[in-house]
């Protein structure tokens, strides 16, 4: 799913924060991932919550309680500090992963845009190998290949990613090329990098950031299924998604132990979901004249 | 007239969901109550185990997955047997005898014996069997096992002799693992692989590719013909499925290795035998490299690890702690050990003893995905070893990846479950040999080890070598060789209604030859 | 209608430079995973091999020769037809597909179904009143569609209606639809239920924008005004001009569903495309996951063309240009 194109007049930084929150969709997206957020530095810096990693078998699969608010594991590791490491775990490999594949991709979707010909077909014949791979098989390939680790299952999702971010970037550009203001640049002699910096980035940056908020819902959840799969950051790095998987064999016994996880991604991906229809919503010119 | 339109505008949509609901509905209403049916018992019984993966590889000389091999020991046999207990009994082969001075192995086979293609199978097929198992060119698995027959002949049709350089009393045993399948004079991999021709009490009736190997009662069977008519045995990928199959009466056997999942089998009409496994968890240590050359680290990790906590926290105490041999003829004990309870003073004197009183550091491999607690048993170890001021570096690793450098014997220490024989030469003389083939991965040898190991395979007296043994396994410990830890269960989950299935210590499935369904 | 012949022709190249580069990117990246054939298939006994017998295996697998010639043999045999040989299962992997494909076909189909019928009557439902509680029923139920893991649901719908109600269907031997439709429908229930409930939910937000934004159009008005009645303006101009961004979105969601699949044919155990990728790629077998990965490929361009194809049927403005 791509924003579609906008060419108009961009908000400006004030006006589009103001309109963010006007937008209820929105504001309720950026507290629930705020909040998440939040809890997870919390968790790092160890004002809440224990060592996930810690094992202890003589307090497994308890039930919620003042010590464990989430419960314990099978290993007797509390499900509270797992949950909010791997939402950090997840967030820095998603926020990571869109962040390479927005700045890649932008810059090879405007390079495409605005000089065309050769560059053009060789990246928009990249983008097209790439989009004709289903994403989760390519996602699963690539981490097959490389050494596991959080970096590089962030660059294989990048990787996935990408081709968006291409094709989202370079349709604007090219209609960008025929505006007037442009034209008139390149006649002046301007260098194509000033017209590039001055122009048009500033012209598809909505663009490119409701992009970059629904790609990073879709992250989270390939990151997730990664791990479900057995694919992805290798254990022993809490994961939401392995931690569902190994709390299928428990979920008679010890429900908490997937109920947490599943709530807690549920939300995540709620959370980026809304903020990004809510980006979505206040960068639509057509919604600003009514608003 | 406008809030009419509203209405029929706004029924559209909710009859749509309607019907899709009920679509829904209906089939799942339809669903509960052919479940149950869906697998008629015929005359004699149809028997349905659930496994994980497809079998790799049906060619018995070269197959060394779990299910391939399971698979395989229902179409194919070998000279001799395991009984229930582990001990050798006849199989292809009648009877035996050995030469005075141990030889020469005269074996009587079996007569009348077919196999699944038609064709008699005598000791040509024998004779033809051993003598390509041993040939380098066709890489068989057990090679090793017969690298002590120099010759086999077959003087008539019922008998074969097998000549030996030395004598070997672990051959018999060997000779049991279906690595050492008797296969059709001539016969070809290629052949065999899609047109198995084996003389087991079963033969293959259809294969379904990601999804069901099915084998059916062997009518020219040599021994009591097979109460069930067929064995499917279905792929279902994950265990927790194959659970959720059985609890629905969809699949009636399954062998399980995560104790969590068994642990959701029990309490309803299910049975679940908890079976001890020759297969050992260790955690493997390289004496080559720099960081282990010294015994006296070696003997630190030892004295530092409780391996009841690393049994407790990464398997939920579901196993035994063991010592290397775990035969149970010739069981070690693991209270014989320098450290039989972890000892962190000790652990310390033996570091400094070694120069290294501020601590070492290990690069440890450890595998992910290959089995369920490689993981948490690595994570322990660390944490463990950390208090006796020994880092392990873990790598976790993809299987692939793992395996590769296991190969190699590119790691300090290793996070391993190794597979165990019933007989200790079949289980460690090829590692803990100077010239044992896997002795690089092993990373351990030593002259009073090699003469320990020939003298175990030359002697037949059981005490004798009860004995040899008992010291083999002291010198391992005493030297550190490697850490074992323990040995887990496997979990045999039955419906009610399956009789006469015995789970074997050696992961064997022989006895779906008399396993009944009524 | 007349058929673009110049076009078409220009698409077919463009697919056929796209499926090549399918090719090498997937050859390549076989290649670059730790292991190989012998590894996977032996396990830890390959460190008993002797170096001859590494070398008789890796001529035996095919992979001792320069990758060059690797490459260029598979082309070849593509061309003729031959996918390669799985040794695993010691069948051609053109039989594994052609086994495997219906299966995940049928489930994408199946669940494009199902969330077709869930999500365009929401999306009505939704843009009938807009921003009134039915509105916002809509939109959570979309968005629950949308945030909820499929490998979540799928876990959960298994564990609880097989331990709970006995209701496990896939438990029982995979039947394709020829075999025993009933059987078939039943197995697939669940996972086309899984999977067409994520699917939902974008088509429910396309509906209801594309509903919205075309009620407010000119046409629209305009035909409102000469009189036209609301139920024939519904249909054939509204939904007629909301198909174009359905359509749209159906197409990308089959892609998404070959691929996205594997999780769900993993938890049921359905013997699909996606995980005859899986195990090939967990086994090494080159031949299994370049051959499948190639064919996935074009019948994803393949749908796109068709995709194509079908906007200049149905969307009017293109019809009429």
């Amino acid at each position: 799913m791509t924003a579609d194109t906008m060419v108009g007049a961009p908000p400006r930084g004030g006006q589009r924060l103001r309109l963010l929150l006007h937008s209820r969709t929105g504001m309720l997206g950026l507290v629930l991932v705020g909040f998440l957020l939040v809890l997870a530095i919390a968790q790092a810096f160890g004002l809440v919550g224990t060592d996930p990693l810690k094992q202890a078998a003589s307090i497994r699969l308890q039930g919620p309680s003042a010590a464990h608010w989430f419960g314990t594991d099978q290993f007797g590791r509390d499900v509270f500090s797992r949950v909010a490491a791997g939402v950090a775990n997840t967030t820095q490999i998603a926020a990571v992963a869109v962040g390479v594949a927005a700045l890649v991709g932008t810059l090879l979707g405007v390079i495409a845009g605005f000089y065309l010909k050769g560059p053009d077909a060789i990246i928009s014949g990249v983008t097209n190998v790439l989009f004709a791979f289903p994403p989760l098989l390519l996602a699963l390939s690539l981490t097959s290949v490389m050494d596991r680790n959080w970096f590089t299952v962030a660059v294989a999702i990048a990787i996935v990613y990408i081709p968006i971010f291409i094709r989202v970037a370079r349709g604007p550009v090219l209609s960008l090329r025929n505006i007037e203001y442009v034209r008139a640049a390149v006649s002046t002699g301007q260098s194509r990098m000033a017209i590039t910096m001055r122009h048009v980035l500033p012209n598809i940056t909505s663009i490119i950031i409701v992009q970059v908020s629904l790609s990073l819902s879709w992250a989270v959840l390939t990151e997730a299924s990664l791990s479900f799969l057995g694919l992805g950051n290798p254990p022993p790095a809490p994961s939401l998604g392995s931690m569902i998987y190994e709390a299928r064999t428990l979920v008679s016994v010890a429900p908490w132990t997937m109920v947490a996880p599943g709530i807690v991604i549920v939300l995540l991906v709620v959370g980026l979901n809304l903020l990004g229809d809510g980006l979505r919503d206040s960068f639509d010119p057509r919604k600003r004249g009514s608003s | 007239m406008a809030r009419r339109t509203r209405l029929s505008r706004d029924s559209v949509p909710l009859i749509s969901l309607g019907l899709a609901f009920a679509m829904a509905a209906s089939a799942c209403s339809s669903g509960t109550g052919g479940a149950a049916s869906s697998n008629a018992s015929k005359a004699g019984g149809s028997l349905v185990v659930g496994i994980t993966s497809d079998p790799d590889n049906l060619f018995p000389w070269k197959a060394t997955q779990f299910q391939a091999v399971n698979v395989l020991q229902t179409l194919y046999g070998t000279l001799t047997e395991f009984d229930k207990d582990l001990n050798v009994v006849p199989g292809l082969a009648e009877s035996w005898t050995y030469s005075a001075d141990n030889l020469t192995l005269t074996m009587k086979l079996r007569a009348g014996v077919k196999f699944a293609d038609g064709s008699a199978c005598d000791s040509q097929d024998v004779k033809f069997s051993l003598d390509k198992i041993k040939d380098k060119a066709t890489a068989a698995v057990a090679a090793a096992s017969v690298a002590s027959v120099t010759s086999v002949e077959a003087p008539d049709a019922n008998t074969v002799v097998l000549k030996l350089t030395a004598p070997d009393a672990a051959l018999l045993g060997n000779l049991a693992s279906i690595n050492m399948a008797i296969l059709p004079t001539d016969s070809t991999e290629a052949a065999l692989k899609t047109t198995p021709a084996g003389t087991g009490p079963f033969i293959l009736k259809d294969r379904k590719p990601s999804q069901s190997i099915t084998v059916a009662r062997n009518p020219a069977y040599w021994g009591d013909k097979t109460p069930l008519e067929t064995v499917e045995f279905r792929i279902i990928p994950d265990e927790t499925s194959i659970v959720s199959a059985m609890q629905s009466n969809n699949v009636q056997l399954a062998v399980l290795n995560d104790p969590l999942v068994a642990k959701t089998a029990q309490g309803g009409s299910l049975t679940v035998t908890k079976t001890p496994q020759l297969s050992y968890h260790v955690l493997q240590l390289n004496a080559r490299r720099p960081a282990l050359t010294d015994v006296n680290v070696r003997l630190a990790m030892q004295c530092a690890v409780d391996r009841q906590q690393v049994l407790d926290t990464a398997a939920l105490g579901e196993g035994e702690v063991i010592g290397p041999i775990t035969s149970p003829a010739y069981r070690s004990d693991p209270s014989a050990r320098p450290c039989a309870s972890r000892d962190l003073a000790k652990a310390a004197e033996y570091l400094a003893k070694a120069g290294k009183s501020d601590g070492v550091s290990v690069k440890t491999i450890v595998s992910q995905g290959e089995y369920a607690t490689s993981v948490a048993e690595a994570q322990n170890l660390k944490a463990q070893l950390a208090e006796a001021k020994i880092t392990l570096d873990l790598d976790v690793l993809a299987s692939n990846a793992y395996v590769d450098r296991w190969v190699a014997g590119d790691f300090d220490a290793a996070v391993a479950l190794n597979g165990g024989r019933p007989d200790p030469d079949g289980m460690y003389g090829r590692y803990f040999t100077s010239t044992g083939n896997l002795n690089k991965v092993a990373g351990y040898s030593s002259p009073d080890l090699d003469a320990l190991f020939a003298q175990g395979r030359e002697s037949t007296d059981p005490t004798a070598r009860k004995a040899t043994y008992a010291k083999v396994s002291q010198h391992l410990e005493a030297n550190a060789a490697w850490i074992w830890m323990f040995s887990g269960f496997t979990y045999t989950v039955a419906a009610p209604k399956v009789t006469g299935y015995l789970p074997m210590a050696n992961g064997s499935v022989q006895y779906l030859r008399s396993t009944s369904l009524p | 209608m007349t058929i673009p012949w110049r076009t078409v022709v220009r698409r077919l190249l463009s697919m056929m430079g796209t499926l090549l580069g399918v090719a090498i990117f997937v050859f390549i990246m076989l290649r670059a995973i730790p292991g190989n054939q012998i590894t996977a298939g032996l396990g830890t006994e390959a460190a008993a091999l002797t170096p001859e017998q590494r070398a008789d295996l890796e001529a035996y697998y095919g992979i001792d020769k320069p990758l060059i010639v690797q490459f260029f043999s598979w082309l070849g045999n593509i061309a003729t037809g031959n996918l390669g040989f799985s040794s695993r299962s010691q069948v051609s992997v053109a039989s594994l597909t052609v086994d495997a494909l219906p299966v995940t076909i049928e489930l994408a189909v199946l669940s494009i179904i199902l969330a077709l019928l869930i999500g365009i009557p929401l999306g009505m439902l939704s843009a009938s009143k807009p921003d009134s509680a039915r509105d916002a029923v809509g939109q959570i139920f979309g968005l629950a569609g949308l945030s909820i893991p499929s490998f979540l649901l799928a876990s959960a719908l298994l564990t609880v209606l097989s331990a709970k109600f006995g209701f496990n269907p896939n438990g029982e031997a995979y039947a394709s639809l020829a075999e025993d439709p009933v059987r078939n429908l039943r197995q697939m229930l669940l996972p086309s239920l899984t999977l067409g409930f994520g699917i939902a939910a974008p088509i429910m937000r396309t509906t209801r924008t594309a509903l919205l934004e075309v009620r407010s159009q000119d046409f629209v008005r305009t035909a409102r005004a000469k009189g036209v009645g609301n139920r024939r303006l519904q249909v054939r101009h509204i939904l007629g001009n909301a198909l174009v961004p359905i359509v749209t979105i159906t197409g990308l969601q089959f892609g998404y569903l070959l691929g996205g699949a594997v999780v769900v044919e993993q938890i049921f155990s359905l013997p699909g495309i996606g995980r005859q990728v899986l195990i090939g790629i967990q086994g090494k077998e080159y031949a299994v996951v370049q051959s499948t990965v190639l064919v996935i490929a074009l019948l994803f361009v393949v749908v796109n063309l068709l995709t194509d194809l079908l906007y200049r049927v149905i969307d009017p403005r293109v019809r009429a240009s």
